[in-house]
């Protein structure tokens, strides 16, 4: 449940003043909390071999360096104070969310009615079973196709059946 | 004028098993109807047999068959009439 839009969510999270809400991250940012534990335990290092030999310490600069970036790059979960999320929580979460869809589904009704609108053929979930039926058989199909052409042969004898003078005289027998 | 057609049609549902039939015409307008035929799907009807038409433009024109549990409705084309008729299965 954690934010995976996490560049953009920096502003909002500074601005919510620690509180968890549903763009707080899950892990705190890894790199630069551990950098700080890191450094600590690599001066405690320092300080522990500083009484060695000056010509080790080109060999102990190039540990410590070694050290630090492996420190950079690991990310230590268990250290990490994270926020856990309880039960009661989640069940929380889950109905401000639905409210927040519901909120945006009133708010683009219009819209997104188009949209499901134009699905007009549904998934099927077996289309082997659909494709696999039986053809059509051979009477319909005959029914069919000699019912067509009759059709076809009696629409085209359509006429208009010429019956009454196409222009009527009207209202001329008041006038006179 | 287009007592033949409804001639034609009447054969058509003396089928028992033949609920009814439609046709229309290049523009999907509806040009007869009989039985359970609604002559608002003309349009629909033309436009589906135009697609399949399509499909393999050098055969012979298809008879689409649209289906469900207990009727078939069977579309075909010929020339610029296409016809429909629905049966029990």
């Amino acid at each position: 449940m954690g934010c995976c839009w996490s560049l953009l969510c920096k502003d909002d999270n500074s601005s919510q003043n620690g509180e968890p809400n549903e763009r707080t991250h899950l892990l705190v940012d890894p790199i630069s909390n551990n950098i700080h534990i890191q450094r600590v335990s690599s001066e405690n290092l320092l300080s522990r071999n500083s009484n060695d030999a000056p010509k080790k310490t080109d060999e102990q600069s190039a540990l410590t360096r070694i050290l630090q970036e492996t420190a950079t790059n690991v990310i230590d979960v268990a250290a990490i104070d994270s926020h856990n999320l309880q039960q009661q929580e989640y069940i929380e979460r889950v109905k401000m969310y639905n409210i927040k869809i519901n909120q945006v589904l009133a708010g683009n009704k219009g819209a997104l009615a188009n949209s499901l609108k134009s699905c007009l053929l549904e998934d099927v979930p077996q289309p082997e079973k659909i494709l696999s039926g039986d053809l059509l058989n051979r009477e319909d199909r005959h029914l069919m196709t000699s019912s067509l052409l009759a059709a076809v042969s009696a629409i085209n004898d359509i006429r208009v059946d010429h019956k009454e003078d196409l222009v009527v005289p009207f209202g001329l027998g008041l006038n006179s | 004028m287009e007592n033949n057609l409804d001639r034609v049609m009447e054969e058509i549902c003396l089928d028992p098993a033949v609920l009814g039939c439609l046709f229309a015409d290049q523009q999907g307008l509806c040009i007869g109807s009989k039985g359970q035929a609604s002559n608002e799907t003309s349009g629909y009807i033309t436009a589906i047999a135009n697609q399949v038409a399509k499909l393999e433009p050098n055969s012979k024109m298809p008879v689409v068959t649209l289906e469900n549990e207990n009727q078939i409705c069977m579309i075909q084309k010929a020339d610029t009439i296409t016809g429909a008729i629905y049966k029990k299965l």
